[in-house]
């Protein structure tokens, strides 16, 4: 459906399979508006970064204003949208994975594949988690700067990292728990265009 | 063990990982991560995130959601549509016009959206009715347009080039601007295979007709006037100034890359609400949508690749891969071919940043010691994966196509895109030959 020249359709991701029934549903519920708000705290983050950047060329060029800070803080805002969406881009089997033993191994087969990889991602990102949150305390308990003359805290962008590796985890987690229950994955993972 | 045998079981993991179906990302941030634990001090695992969050903490990198951000926003509108409309005006007159007004349409809106899929979707959904409608073969019109599409990783913004800068360490502007040439010789290539294959077509109808057959669309002639002409370009001249402005404020010493695609997406973003009035949260939506998928997808799989490189520096995996390769003592253009058929044959699982971002510090090093200009292969390379894009097993574009002319088949899709495959081939080796189709515009700009 197009409105105002552009096709909504083509942008509107849906949910994967994600579980809807029971205790889990209702978890599911709960990260669905997480991460649905962080995925606007992700937009607004990549907007603003552009128009910081934006900023940057118009005062020197046009104001002759020479700052430091517009650089750094894009890396903070769009580091801060990666991890901040993760768990979102999670929910709609948004990473991209190699689907092509699908096509061969039989059915049964295919579907403990897949809910093995789900189990080894959630390993990953729970480690990673865990990483990050060290990373953040430590941040924090020795006021870690960058090395600019700026020097923004450190904490803005690893709590960033922390917390939607974490989100990640969970929806990840749900994900695995949900198969067992029956929910059904996807038929086909688009390949990347990168 | 040796170095070696480190590096085949390195290998061997990576592939079971990937091949078991864990996103990219994850398969290979967690191969680093249990080879970190085996084979480096246990203080190494204590710095994982802290090393991600580094590697990202790149301004060259962090362009990539933005120049994501300004493809959207021009993919999602109907500019695909407008600049395709306003071409075929223009270039009625010509033998197999059509088919030429879609390979230049692709060609320009790669330039500005900077995305392959995008540049398919948006002229192909237009344009490969219309020559169906004329009479153009299914396969044919399909192939076009997915070869077209390709157009997108090699023209700048390209994001493969981008990733190829960071990981290669060369200079990103001079990468935009040696994908340039490569690019018009491209779209040469397929514009003159359009009018070649119109032509047999063109033909083949005239004889069905002739011999009292049904007249196929394809023998109208389509007559515009100099005020349709002018009519069409309205719609799409702020979309070329936007493409022009921005190369001229990279080119020109106004903007850093950072800035440009900063700058890009606030002007793609405001001419699209300017052109067609779509700056409602539902004309956004899909927009911001698109864009927080494909980036946090992209920078995730970034990350973990730098992170898988960094494990394989630390084992002195990849210092050993390139010794072993320069140990061959290939001749030049036999290192290059064995190498550019190990990209297409990875190609054939991996999407291009994956490729570029592991094989990278392996195949770099016995490159430039035989040689090869860095900035020269990044574009040859980028040639290769375009490939990728149009033939099976991945092939991107096809199922694009597939996506928006569901009635072709799969089949015709992939006939239709062979010739392009070889034309690609034909351009690689036309490079290799003439180095200064890619090196002559960098070397210009930069007085060198």
């Amino acid at each position: 459906m197009a409105t105002h020249g552009i096709d909504a359709a083509a942008g509107d991701i849906p949910v994967a399979d994600v579980p809807r029934r029971g205790v889990l549903g209702a978890i599911q519920a709960v990260l669905d508006v997480v991460n649905g708000a962080l995925a606007i705290v992700s937009a607004l983050a990549i907007m603003a970064a552009g128009l910081v950047l934006t900023w940057e060329v118009a005062g020197r060029y046009f104001f002759s204003i020479a700052s430091d800070w517009q650089d750094e803080l894009s890396t903070f805002l769009l580091i801060g949208a990666t991890f901040a969406s993760a768990a979102w881009v999670q929910a709609r089997r948004g990473h991209v994975a190699i689907d092509a033993l699908a096509q061969i191994l039989p059915p049964a087969a295919d579907r403990v594949r897949r809910w093995l990889a789900d189990v080894f991602s959630l390993a990953f990102v729970v480690f990673f988690s865990w990483k990050s949150w060290t990373l953040l305390l430590e941040a924090v308990d020795e006021g870690q700067t960058t090395s600019s003359s700026w020097g923004p805290p450190l904490w803005i962008p690893y709590s960033f990292m922390a917390v939607g590796m974490t989100l990640l985890g969970l929806q990840l987690l749900t994900q695995v728990l949900g198969f067992r229950h029956g929910a059904q994955q996807p038929a086909h993972l688009a390949p990347s265009p990168h | 063990m040796t170095t070696l045998q480190t590096g085949a079981l390195y290998g061997i993991a990576t592939l079971l990982a990937l091949f078991s179906g864990m996103p990219i990302a994850f398969a290979l941030g967690g191969v680093a991560t249990v080879f970190m634990l085996l084979f480096m001090p246990v203080a190494a695992l204590d710095t994982v995130a802290q090393n991600v969050y580094e590697e990202l903490a790149s301004i060259t990198l962090l362009t990539i959601p933005l120049f994501i951000l300004k493809g959207a926003a021009i993919g999602k509108s109907r500019a695909g549509k407008d600049l395709y409309d306003a071409l075929h005006t223009w270039l009625a007159r010509v033998p197999g016009g059509l088919g030429v007004a879609v390979v230049l349409a692709c060609g320009l809106f790669a330039a500005m959206a900077g995305s392959s899929p995008a540049t398919c979707s948006a002229i192909g959904s237009s344009g490969i009715p219309e020559m169906r409608r004329r009479g153009y073969s299914p396969g044919f019109a399909a192939g076009l347009v997915a070869a077209g599409g390709t157009l997108g990783i090699l023209l700048p913004p390209s994001i493969v080039l981008i990733l190829y800068a960071v990981a290669s360490e060369q200079s990103l502007g001079r990468l935009f601007l040696a994908g340039i040439g490569p690019g018009i010789l491209l779209v040469v290539l397929f514009a003159a295979y359009a009018v070649f294959a119109w032509r047999r077509e063109f033909a083949a109808a005239g004889v069905v007709a002739d011999g009292g057959g049904v007249r196929s669309e394809i023998l109208r002639q389509d007559t515009y006037t100099m005020g349709d002409r002018m009519r069409a370009l309205p719609r799409v001249a702020p979309f070329l100034v936007l493409l022009t402005g921005v190369m001229v404020a990279l080119y020109g010493g106004i903007a850093t890359p950072s800035e440009t695609a900063g700058l890009g997406a606030v002007l793609a973003l405001a001419l699209i609400a300017i052109v067609y009035g779509a700056w409602r949260g539902a004309d956004l939506k899909p927009i911001f949508a698109g864009t927080i998928g494909e980036s946090g997808m992209l920078l995730l799989i970034i990350g973990m690749s730098l992170l898988y490189s960094y494990v394989m520096s630390y084992l002195h995996i990849s210092q050993a891969a390139a010794a072993w390769i320069v140990g061959l003592e290939l001749s030049r253009w036999m290192l290059l071919f064995a190498i550019l058929v190990l990209v297409v044959v990875l190609g054939f699982f991996l999407p291009p940043v994956s490729i570029i971002l592991m094989t990278a510090p392996i195949i770099l090093p016995p490159l430039r010691t035989a040689g090869f200009d860095l900035i020269w292969f990044g574009v040859v390379m980028a040639v290769v994966m375009e490939m990728g894009l149009i033939h099976p097993p991945v092939g991107l574009n096809i199922f694009v196509i597939n996506r928006i002319a569901p009635d072709i088949g799969l089949g015709p899709i992939i006939r239709g895109t062979l010739p392009f495959v070889a034309l690609m081939a034909v351009a690689v080796v036309i490079l290799s030959l003439v180095p200064g189709i890619a090196m002559w515009l960098p070397n210009a700009v930069y007085n060198r």
